[in-house]
């Protein structure tokens, strides 16, 4: 099974405009990655040029060690012959060929037996449970039913790289959780390496074992979900994982010792790093809090409640501080009166400090109320 | 009986209720009534049948029917021209279709060379008068045993063309197919640029091969633009007279078309009703076949998406061959024709191509005064032919005003009152026109209004008459263009006036018909090119005092004046296209969307 390696790959519509940008990327055999990014950013484009569906302007792409794309050395092979499968947003089943043919279709191409095909599309039909529509038209199906016959076409072959390009985006919320799930279980019985595009972040999380965010084709971090969530590059990366996403508050801090205090000019803290890092005596940060992290008490920083969502499991809260709103979860089943007063502070160590101006990461530490 | 009264009058508070009852009247007496009455034609004796039915004028005679099918005269009046039509009409489905169908892939998925231009002039031939190819072709290739003079294929070629290749048959097919090819690229070609692009790089990833998808997947999804592109040339090959009655006609080629016109302008108009019958019999089994052959169960409708990186088919070595190719044929239907009828209209003696032989009488010539019909000013000089443009222009006009407006508020109601009955009716009602072939519609207007029917006198010969019949054989079109836009539109947006009290009137004026604005356009644009170049529709019901440039140029082609004939069919060509691309630039509106909305 192949390991799929993108080198300095570019992608370049036009003239100007860069849908990819110097691509660095290796995924490893067996792994679940999604390509994560707003609309717009390049990420199927990427999946397009590892499926050859797309032609990069440069750099290579390797499938293990065979060059199935270089701009150098003037390789370019044909989608047929990179043994991937490709699932497409909206299915795109053939409109005119039964279920049955629909996914006979390439198997017969590849020359397989009749007996082989027929046995092959039993038994895919089985797993993805769709054998009583065998013999109808993919119009004859709701969308849960097409997207798994588009699943069972794709599958059908063994593909070891399996493409998806936001399979799920086309189905309700309750099917798209259940066709997570199964995606997942799917992974995990065939071993095949799956590359999965989205722009859904808890897609993301939930699915992959690594997730590749990208913005406007410049690759922004690319490692285990929740290590994104946990330990964002930048400010970017942070917003983007996460629902409520993470508060954001501008302040100065002055470093005292191997603490920072932080004043955001309606409280102050004390942010003290995990681990030793040389900071400026003064300096510009925003500070990054995850509305988990905000728990609301007797005592701490006084605020009043904006908003009060209770959702059964949790309750989410926007808190003002003067003109500072920050969002926060409250677990249980709690609603809050609003317009109330209420008092919060900061628990843990996972608060992450950003350079206000490069925006990038500087690095996380736990917070202490001083006014 | 409160309650009854108080039903009909909600019902009748509501606008478009009021229409589809207006609409079923009218449709009712314009085209229920005609039918009947047509039918019951084909079973008495007309005023020029009296000295062979031997019968009173007006009492009841199976005499038509009888001889149409039943006495030694069937096959030439009945059969022969049956199955000329019915042939003719198969093959131009499928010169059109071989023709259009390769042009849409060449432009659509391959790196044809000159695209734009191309594409332009392919359409050409749809917006000209549908006889233009053939009178090109008798232009190119007309031979001195059957008119007197020779084409120009003979003049610079020196050779004799035979005759079953100058006229009859197979001049009839290939110029019917050519005529309606830009159909066949507008259907299929739509169908091939909006087709997902992803249904083929599925195929591809699962190792297709090339010529397997072609013939597995893409024919396939641009099957059902191929079968109404069948319907649409079928019906409009039955339909056409002027190409049989200009290429048939010399050497006695009959088709249904000019059967029927030679009968009802001849001794027998019974006979002619029976044929128009049959026309429409025809056209109507043809509709349902397709009906059947496009079927339901697969439905085409996902067949839209991003077509954004649909991949080119290189032609490489074959580029400049098939690229210089496709211009050649494009030049053949779009340009050439033009040309000859320039050639044409200048020739002082008709077959003589030499600069000597040139004149420009034929358009600024005085009359010499001789007491000869052929003895005319030149066409730019002649009161008559201004006097026929005029006509043309109104009558397009009024068709194109009237089938416009009635075509849109027929599509407000009946989407507005979808799945009830009535608007059911209404709308088979207004679509029916459109399987009534135009010369069979034209005899049931004759017969219908060539007499005294209650209040109304005598329409024959009047330009009511005509002014009727076109906006009744143009409303289809313009209903259906008026059905589509209304469907895109959701009703919520004229709710949402209601609820604030704005009075009909000002919901149409002020949110519909603004929002609607280009398809209204279009729905006007296309009866009225339609009825600049309309010649089977009016041409049995125009007398010499209100004729139209179209039948100006029927009686100059009869009369054997190639040259006049030439420069008016250059005239009425010019107005058209002239008037056509000015609609385009003003309103954005084209009749190619007319088209994908058929």
């Amino acid at each position: 099974m192949p390991t799929i390696r993108l080198v300095n790959v570019t992608k370049q519509f036009g003239k100007g405009s860069l849908a990819v940008d110097r691509l660095n990327m290796e995924i490893k055999d067996g792994e679940f990655v999604s390509l994560l990014g707003p609309s717009g950013c390049g990420k199927t484009t990427t999946l397009r040029m590892i499926a050859g569906l797309e032609t990069p302007t440069e750099g290579e792409i390797y499938f293990d060690d065979e060059c199935v794309f270089s701009d150098e050395k003037g390789i370019n092979l044909s989608p047929d012959k990179r043994n991937i499968g490709f699932l497409f947003q909206n299915y795109a089943l053939w409109p005119h060929m039964t279920v049955y043919k629909n996914i006979s279709f390439g198997l017969e191409n590849m020359k397989w037996p009749k007996d082989k095909i027929d046995a092959r599309v039993k038994e895919i039909c089985k797993t993805m449970r769709i054998e009583e529509y065998i013999n109808r038209y993919p119009a004859e199906l709701s969308g849960g039913q097409q997207q798994r016959v588009a699943i069972a076409r794709t599958l059908a072959p063994n593909p070891k790289v399996l493409l998806m390009d936001e399979p799920l985006s086309n189905l309700d919320a309750k099917l798209r959780n259940d066709m997570r799930a199964e995606l997942k279980r799917l992974h995990l019985t065939t071993g095949s390496t799956f590359v999965y595009v989205t722009h859904d972040q808890s897609e993301a999380m939930t699915l992959s074992t690594k997730v590749a965010l990208i913005k406007l084709g410049l690759l922004q971090q690319y490692c285990p979900p929740l290590q994104l969530y946990g330990e964002p590059n930048n400010v970017f990366c942070a917003d983007f994982m996460g629902n409520p996403s993470m508060n954001f508050v501008n302040c100065h801090g002055k470093t005292e010792g191997d603490h920072v205090v932080l004043n955001t000019q309606k409280f102050k803290v004390i942010f003290t790093p995990n681990e030793k890092v040389e900071l400026e005596p003064e300096h510009e940060y925003v500070l990054g809090i995850r509305p988990e992290f905000i728990h609301v008490s007797d005592e701490g920083v006084e605020a009043r409640v904006v908003s009060s969502l209770p959702s059964g499991m949790e309750t989410t809260l926007a808190l003002a501080v003067d003109d500072i709103v920050l969002s926060a979860v409250a677990f249980g089943s709690i609603d809050f009166v609003m317009d109330s007063t209420v008092r919060f502070n900061f628990e843990g160590n996972r608060y992450v400090l950003f350079d206000k101006e490069t925006e990038e990461k500087i690095c996380l530490g736990s917070l202490e109320i001083i006014e | 009986m409160k309650k009854k009264w108080n039903k009909i009058k909600t019902f009748f508070s509501k606008p478009y209720n009021v229409l589809l009852v207006l609409f079923l009247i009218m449709l009712t007496f314009l085209v229920v009534i005609p039918l009947i009455s047509m039918v019951r034609d084909t079973f008495i004796v007309h005023p020029s049948e009296k000295s062979r039915v031997h019968q009173a004028v007006g009492t009841f005679t199976t005499y038509h029917w009888l001889r149409a099918f039943a006495s030694s005269f069937s096959k030439s009046l009945l059969w022969d021209p049956i199955r000329n039509s019915i042939v003719t009409s198969i093959w131009s489905c499928v010169v059109a279709i071989l023709i259009g169908g390769s042009f849409a892939w060449l432009v659509s998925r391959s790196d044809l060379m000159w695209k734009k231009v191309l594409t332009k002039l392919f359409i050409f031939p749809y917006i000209m008068p549908s006889w233009t190819l053939a009178l090109a072709w008798k232009n190119f290739f007309k031979s001195v045993e059957i008119t007197g003079s020779n084409g120009i294929f003979t003049a610079l070629t020196g050779l004799q063309v035979p005759t079953w290749f100058g006229y009859g048959e197979f001049p009839i097919i290939v110029v019917t197919g050519l005529h309606y090819a830009p159909f066949a690229y507008i259907l299929i070609g739509g169908i091939l640029h909006n087709m997902d692009a992803n249904l083929e790089e599925a195929a591809i990833i699962l190792k297709t091969k090339r010529l397997r998808m072609f013939l597995r997947i893409t024919i396939p999804i641009v099957m059902p633009a191929v079968l109404s592109t069948i319907i649409l040339v079928f019906s409009g090959a039955m339909a056409s007279f002027a190409t049989p009655q200009f290429l048939g006609l010399p050497v006695r080629y009959f088709v249904l078309t000019t059967e029927l016109y030679a009968a009802i302008n001849g001794t027998n108009p019974g006979v002619g009703y029976i044929l128009a019958l049959v026309m429409i019999v025809l056209s109507v089994i043809i509709m349902f076949v397709n009906q059947k052959m496009i079927g339901t169960r697969k439905s085409y409708a996902t067949v839209t998406g991003k077509s954004a990186n649909i991949s080119v088919f290189h032609l490489k070595g074959m580029r400049l061959p098939i690229s210089l190719l496709t211009t050649f044929v494009v030049l053949c239907m779009s340009v050439i024709p033009l040309v000859t009828f320039a050639l044409e209209s200048v020739m002082m003696q008709t077959g003589v191509y030499k600069l000597s032989n040139m004149t420009l009488s034929f358009w600024i010539g005085q009359s010499q005064g001789h007491n000869s019909i052929q003895d005319q000013p030149g066409i730019l000089l002649n009161p008559e032919v201004y006097r026929t443009l005029g006509n043309s222009l109104k009558l397009a006009s009024t068709c194109a005003i009237g089938a416009g407006t009635l075509g849109f508020l027929a599509g407000y109601s009946i989407v507005r009152r979808r799945g009830n009955w009535l608007s059911k009716i209404v709308e088979d009602l207004t679509f029916s026109p459109y399987l009534i072939p135009s010369m069979a519609l034209a005899a049931i207007y004759l017969s219908m209004f060539s007499t005294n029917r209650g209040i109304i006198p005598s329409l024959y010969g009047t330009f009511t008459i005509l002014a009727l019949i076109g906006t009744i054989k143009y409303l289809p079109m313009a209903s259906r263009s008026g059905v589509n836009s209304m469907l895109q539109l959701s009703p919520e947006i004229e709710e949402a006036g209601i609820i604030m009290g704005v009075p009909w009137v000002k919901r149409m004026t002020r949110i519909i018909i603004p929002i609607e604005k280009s398809t209204i356009v279009s729905g006007y644009l296309l009866p009225f090119i339609s009825g600049m170049r309309e010649l089977s529709l009016f041409v049995i019901l125009i007398t010499a005092n209100n004729r139209v440039l179209t039948s100006l140029l029927l009686f100059y082609d009869e009369k054997g004046f190639t040259q006049f004939s030439n420069a008016v069919n250059l005239l009425i060509i010019v107005v058209v296209l002239v008037i056509n691309f000015t609609v385009e630039k003003l309103t954005g509106a084209s009749i190619e969307k007319g088209v994908g909305g058929n």
